[in-house]
């Protein structure tokens, strides 16, 4: 077999230094790591079972960071413009390191012009960077660890993880918070349960909820959205409670939502890159359009159907009368239904399981957003509920096929 | 086993439930008197924390709260007509538990469905005998639990002087941050009530811009609750409102009824 | 008084390799509720053990006078009057604990260490194992107890015992306190931490597979 250069010189330094009885044989995870990054594997299955497809995990992991890159360069641009937008409107610019970046970085590049794609894009792209490398860094540290301790490879399911999570954070959000997250996510959302393909949760979910939960001042309320000093707007989500009313006089309209130039969460605005990604997903077949379609009618059907309402309900409770064509572009609904809640490890996996979760996850969605006072969005936490209960559903499922081919076997 | 027979078993069972109910009632009975102490000295103690008698973290003794109360005088205040009731004793008032007056809904800002008819309200003197503070009972709906306060007055029935919330359910850490002094501190001096009497102050979102009209009626909001915020902002509201103490304060202001003595000066009387 | 070996096991043995929360899994109920302080932590620890003691006591005391049928209802009777006493007394010379505490003194009558102590061992052993296993029982929950709660009132309040030991940003500090650690879950998530730690350190605890 011909080899490069690259091939040889991984295979030479795997030998030398990471096999077994070498000095550095306990690192053995990080070698292989790495040059399974470079190089498929070889390794065949070697029992009787054979499933020939030439997308193993590994590729199937990447092409979710690809599906997410629409939603990373559009949140990027968003992150720059929404804080330009508020600058212009007489906010201070950041006061804060990241402030110091953008200072010397406007000399060349025209970081505080709401008008200048790249500038807004540069912006976005200084907040998001030290969040993705500190997410990786510290997620990383803990994925070697654990492989050393389970002695398996090190897996690259955390790198779909490491690349959601700052993707459903607040650009604003302290790094130090994103080292604790990342950690509690990976260890108690997958770790502890065995690892990649094991958990039952899906881990960026669940580092997610960790910050909702340990630092809910700094991560909800209205100042964390923009990456301005000081400065507070509400997402359309904190103004659905009063109603399409109190979203027009925010200032939102559909078209923004949907395009995705509002404040919130890096990647979750942008509706149509969602979309994007979605498409591409479902082209190369690795999400399940099952779980997509039916959270799609699950949350959209309630959201309609609750437009039903009496007037003396929607007075009471103008969020009633949204209609899907908001919820669908709100918050993270498209992100959650296509990234999320799609997690083939942590979903229902039988078909009419995921049918079943699909609504039930949408269904939820609408309810806590319209019903609950104090978490205007519910995407998060009511995918981790979906991820808790997908084992019963399949479990369900299952149970009542065999009670039908039971009773199939016995009337014949 | 003999220790199976009917007699046995009775016998053990009636002697065991003699002893048991000795050893109880006897604890209930010796240590009832120390509890109701305990009791009163708590309500008391927060009563002087909001007429801010007290510090929040300083403890008081029992001595020491009956000392400080002597400069005060509890009346009771017919809510409606805003009327001093002269001969109502303030206790049992306390503990009536029929002397409630349904809500309408659209009156009841602070959610807790029916208001006293007679309140009880707290009158702190100083020591040439004029008035320090007017401290008023307070509760309302936060976000997920019942809030239970006082807020103090100045003498001039608008200004506040301090607010505490003694007891709560309120997520630690954002709304719980209510019972914190600091944030109960942002509360003194500010206006409560415009020249008419009616309840204007407000918690808003985020800090207060001092140059902002109105900026003496606003306290700075606890990040991360606002919904919190805003059931205090009601509460107090309601309280202060027509419902509430409202018309009595108005008299007061507006001279119309003559304070009471403090207790310790009453009792000299007799 | 000389213990035998046997009486020496039944004081250690729960305070670690058969403690009742991490190895039995026994009042995991009030270790979630109680722990946000070390100072609720440490009276609940106390009261438990003092219950479990005495009422391990009493039951020892009767043993032989029990008639099996109503065995059970009186060990109940027995606990339900050592933990209204506890209840009177914490409320008449700790008031403020007592209003912290609420409802969970009362509850350690539904604590199934105690009874399961005293179905367990005081049933059948001499006054003074009982009285050894009841103080190493109860010992071995409030060290569990206090565990938690130290890292709960650390990371929640920054606060040890009530002193300020990492002043927070509410109090114009530089701690942010991490409002997980006040809610119950992290109590789960600690004693299930705890647990996982002394499996993974001690071979022969972990649940054959």
């Amino acid at each position: 077999m011909k080899q490069t250069a690259l091939r040889k010189l991984l295979k030479d330094v795997g030998e030398k230094y990471f096999m077994p009885g070498k000095p550095l044989a306990k690192l053995y995870p990080l070698y292989d790591a790495a040059d399974t990054f470079f190089f498929t594997p070889d390794a065949r299955t070697s029992g009787t079972t054979h499933v020939r497809d030439c997308v193993d995990f590994k590729r199937m992991m990447i092409f979710v960071v690809y599906a997410l890159i629409p939603c990373l360069l559009m949140g990027l641009y968003n992150v720059g413009f929404q804080a330009n937008r508020l600058i212009e409107a007489g906010a201070k610019a950041p006061l804060d390191w990241h402030g110091s970046i953008l200072n010397s970085l406007s000399h060349a590049i025209p970081v505080y012009d709401s008008s200048s794609i790249f500038g807004c894009f540069v912006y976005g792209f200084v907040y998001w960077l030290p969040v993705y490398v500190v997410t990786m860094v510290v997620g990383l540290f803990w994925e070697i660890l654990f492989a050393g301790i389970y002695k398996e490879e090190v897996n690259e399911g955390f790198f779909v993880t490491g690349f959601l999570f700052p993707l459903i954070c607040p650009a604003t959000v302290p790094l130090w918070q994103v080292a604790l997250a990342i950690s509690f996510g990976v260890v108690i959302g997958k770790e502890i349960f065995g690892g990649t393909g094991r958990n039952f949760l899906n881990p960026a979910l669940v580092a997610r909820a960790f910050l909702f939960f340990a630092y809910a001042g700094q991560i909800s309320g209205d100042k964390v959205w923009t990456a301005v000093d000081g400065f507070s707007k509400a997402t359309p989500l904190s103004c659905a409670a009063g109603g399409a009313e109190a979203l027009a006089s925010a200032g939102y309209t559909i078209r923004d939502c949907f395009v995705g130039v509002i404040p919130g969460a890096v990647g979750e605005t942008s509706t149509v890159a969602c979309l994007i990604g979605m498409v591409f997903l479902l082209i190369v077949g690795i999400a399940s359009w099952r779980v997509m379609a039916s959270m799609f009618v699950g949350g959209m059907g309630l959201a309609a159907l609750l437009t039903l309402c009496g007037p003396d309900a929607v007075a009471a409770r103008p969020a009633l009368a949204l209609g899907p064509q908001w919820h669908f572009v709100m918050g993270g609904f498209a992100f959650g239904m296509v990234f999320m809640a799609t997690d083939p490890v942590t979903s229902a996996a039988t078909k009419i399981g995921q049918y079943v979760y699909g609504l039930l996850v949408g269904a939820l969605v609408i309810v806590v957003r319209v019903f609950n006072p104090a978490y205007p969005e519910g995407v998060m936490l009511v995918i981790l509920f979906g991820n808790c209960v997908a084992p019963l559903i399949d479990y369900c499922v299952v149970q009542a096929n065999i009670r039908r081919r039971m009773k199939r076997l016995e009337t014949r | 086993m003999a220790n199976e027979s009917t007699t046995k078993t009775f016998t053990v069972a009636a002697l065991l439930a003699i002893v048991c109910a000795i050893i109880v009632s006897l604890a209930n009975v010796s240590l009832k008197d120390l509890q109701r102490q305990n009791q009163t000295l708590d309500r008391q103690t927060n009563i002087l924390r909001a007429a801010g008698l007290v510090q929040p973290t300083e403890k008081v003794t029992g001595a020491q709260a009956a000392e400080l109360f002597k400069k005060s005088a509890a009346i009771v205040v017919d809510l409606q007509s805003g009327e001093i009731v002269p001969d109502a004793d303030p206790e049992a008032v306390e503990a009536d538990k029929t002397n409630l007056r349904p809500l309408d809904k659209a009156d009841d800002i602070a959610g807790i469905g029916s208001v006293p008819k007679l309140g009880v309200v707290y009158l702190f003197f100083n020591d040439d005998g004029t008035l320090d503070a007017v401290t008023l009972p307070i509760v309302g709906t936060g976000l997920w639990s019942t809030l239970y306060g006082f807020l103090s007055l100045h003498s001039d029935y608008a200004t506040v002087k301090r607010l505490v919330f003694y007891d709560h359910g309120e997520t630690p850490g954002l709304g719980g941050e209510i019972s914190n002094p600091t944030w109960d501190r942002k509360w003194e001096g500010k206006i409560a009530v415009d020249k008419e009497g009616e309840p204007i102050i407000a918690v808003v979102k985020g800090t207060v811009n001092p140059d902002a009209q109105g900026a003496a009626s606003m306290v700075d909001g606890i990040s991360g609750a606002t919904l919190t915020g805003k059931g205090v902002t009601n509460t107090i509201r309601f309280w202060l409102g027509d419902n509430g103490y409202g018309p009595f304060l108005k008299k007061l202001r507006f001279d119309e009824i003559e304070l009471p003595a403090p207790t310790a000066d009453r009792k000299d009387e007799k | 008084m000389k213990f035998s070996e046997s009486s020496k096991d039944s004081f250690i043995k729960p305070l670690f390799k058969n403690n009742p929360i991490f190895v039995q899994i026994l009042g995991v109920c009030s270790a979630l509720a109680v722990t946000t302080s070390l100072k609720t932590a440490l009276t609940m620890a106390l009261a438990v053990t003092f219950v479990t003691a005495f009422s391990n006591v009493g039951v020892a005391l009767i043993r032989k006078v029990i008639p099996g049928s109503i065995r059970m209802i009186v060990e109940m009777t027995i606990i339900a009057t050592l933990v209204i006493l506890v209840d009177q007394l914490i409320k008449a010379f700790s008031y403020n604990l007592s209003k912290q505490l609420s409802v969970y003194v009362g509850l350690i009558i539904t604590n199934c260490i105690v009874m399961g102590r005293a179905e367990a061992f005081a049933i059948k052993n001499k006054v003074g194992d009982s009285l050894l296993d009841g103080i190493g029982n109860g010992l071995g929950y409030g060290a569990v107890l206090l565990v938690v709660a130290f890292f709960r009132e650390l990371f929640g309040f920054g606060k040890l015992f009530g002193i300020v030991v990492f002043p927070t940003v509410q109090n114009g500090g530089w701690y942010v306190p991490n409002g997980l650690m006040v809610t119950a879950p992290a109590a789960f998530f600690l004693i299930g931490g705890i647990i996982w730690l002394v499996k993974t350190c001690n071979k022969e605890m972990q649940d054959a597979e």
